[in-house]
């Protein structure tokens, strides 16, 4: 199917295909300590009615290509996933119709200064889509249902919140028509770094030959790999320069924890 | 034309009390279909098939990141408990940042699979399997429910 026929039939015809699903916004959401409130808007999209669940656990990325879940987590953790309710926890949306999920911080007295987390999970699920091609007269019929859960993080902040990163352990390696960087990224303060990765290759006369621009959270420590498409390289010696800020252009700027920007570079050398 | 129909959606949900930040979704288009299965005769479902494959879209905020996995059932259950085996190969998944068929990367859908939201915010994941039906299979309607969840990486 091409591109503008699956979005028309989301969009709007989506009755043809039983589309089910919900749109979620915003797509991280910050809870301040004065207010202990915060706000997720559903809209549904489509012409049938979705049933929508909507729950909580402790998790954070782990690495550029994990969500690390946290079933019990233990005293130490700066988990706000036990504390922040959702009202309501189970609704049904109409179809093109929207509802706002309204969160509610309760943390425990005596909550140190810094910033908690949490997942908010948004389970939605529709009426059963048709099995297309299952004859009347099979002996054996099979009906699969979908189910799609949204996951976006929670932010809590309370008092003083900073954060920063540091840097170590820059390194490269050309791989294919790519080049593989590799750094041990480790969050500083009371609250998860939340900004972006701008790694750079330039030529020995500065001239830049790759660049690529990725958004991270460091929670804990982690070591991201990111690959900048080099193509057929001409040999001869490269600078790679990775630039650590917490500029997001998804996040509004006052969401967003300021820390001065990071920098590491390292010399890359094409045989 | 899409750009337009994307646009009006936007516009009916970003005109909220959160307007600033952006909107996220995972929408099931169309479910994994095997059609008529003959006991002990597996039958297989192409990530490619149009028809019969798995289909999902997802839309998140330009240059963000998503984790997707799967949950996915190991069998199917039919009448007075029978079960029906069903199976994900390593390749039985794919994703298209230009939500064309034609044009998947494929990935093993029993593990997390990272995605670049693109300049227009959307994607399709497609999904196949193996359905394998004993040679004794019990007549009778299996049911069973993939989950595809979506992650955001702030």
């Amino acid at each position: 199917m091409k591109p503008t026929g699956l979005w028309v039939a989301l969009l709007l015809g989506a009755v043809r295909l039983g589309a089910q699903g919900v749109v979620i916004a915003p797509h991280a959401v910050f809870i301040d300590a004065r207010t202990r409130s915060g706000a997720v808007l559903l809209y549904n999209p489509n012409t049938e009615p979705v049933e929508v669940a909507i729950s909580f656990f402790f998790g954070y990325p782990a690495t550029d290509s994990v969500v690390r879940t946290v079933e019990h987590p233990d005293s130490t953790s700066p988990s706000a996933a036990s504390w922040i309710q959702a009202f309501p926890r189970r609704l049904t949306v109409p179809p093109l119709e929207r509802q706002t999920i309204r969160l509610l911080a309760s943390p425990p007295p005596g909550l140190a200064d810094g910033e908690y987390w949490a997942r908010l999970v948004i389970s939605a699920k529709g009426g059963q889509l048709p099995v297309t091609g299952a004859a009347d007269t099979a002996r054996v019929k099979v009906g699969l249902t979908l189910e799609v859960r949204t996951i976006i993080g929670v932010f809590y902040r309370k008092g003083a919140v900073h954060t920063g990163v540091t840097l170590s352990g820059l390194r490269t390696a050309v791989v294919g028509d790519s080049l593989a960087v590799w750094a041990r990224l480790t969050q500083q303060g009371n609250a998860a770094y939340i900004g972006s990765a701008r790694a750079v290759l330039v030529d020995s006369a500065g001239k830049t030959v790759s660049e690529i621009k990725v958004p991270i959270g460091v929670y804990y420590a982690m070591e991201p790999r990111y690959a900048l498409p080099i193509g057929a390289l001409a040999p001869g010696r490269y600078r790679l320069r990775l630039d650590l800020s917490t500029g997001r252009e998804d996040l509004a700027p006052e969401l967003v924890l300021s820390s001065p920007p990071v920098r590491d570079s390292a010399e890359v050398r094409v045989p | 034309m899409r750009t337009r129909w994307y646009t009006l959606a936007l516009t009916v949900v970003v005109a909220t009390p959160v307007f600033g930040q952006r909107p996220i979704a995972v929408t099931g288009v169309q479910s994994l279909s095997f059609g008529t299965l003959l006991p002990g005769v597996p039958t297989v479902v192409s990530r490619t098939d149009a028809a019969k494959s798995g289909q999902f879209m997802i839309q998140g905020p330009h240059g963000t990141q998503g984790q997707l996995t799967f949950t996915l059932p190991s069998v199917l259950t039919g009448p007075g408990g029978a079960t029906l085996a069903l199976t994900f190969g390593g390749s039985d998944a794919g994703y298209s940042q230009s939500q064309n068929i034609g044009s998947q990367i494929g990935f093993d859908p029993r593990q997390a699979f990272v995605v670049t939201f693109s300049q227009q915010g959307s994607g399709s994941v497609f999904l196949g399997g193996t359905a394998r039906p004993a040679p004794t299979q019990r007549a009778g309607a299996y049911t069973a429910t993939i989950t595809l969840n979506l992650a955001t990486f702030p």
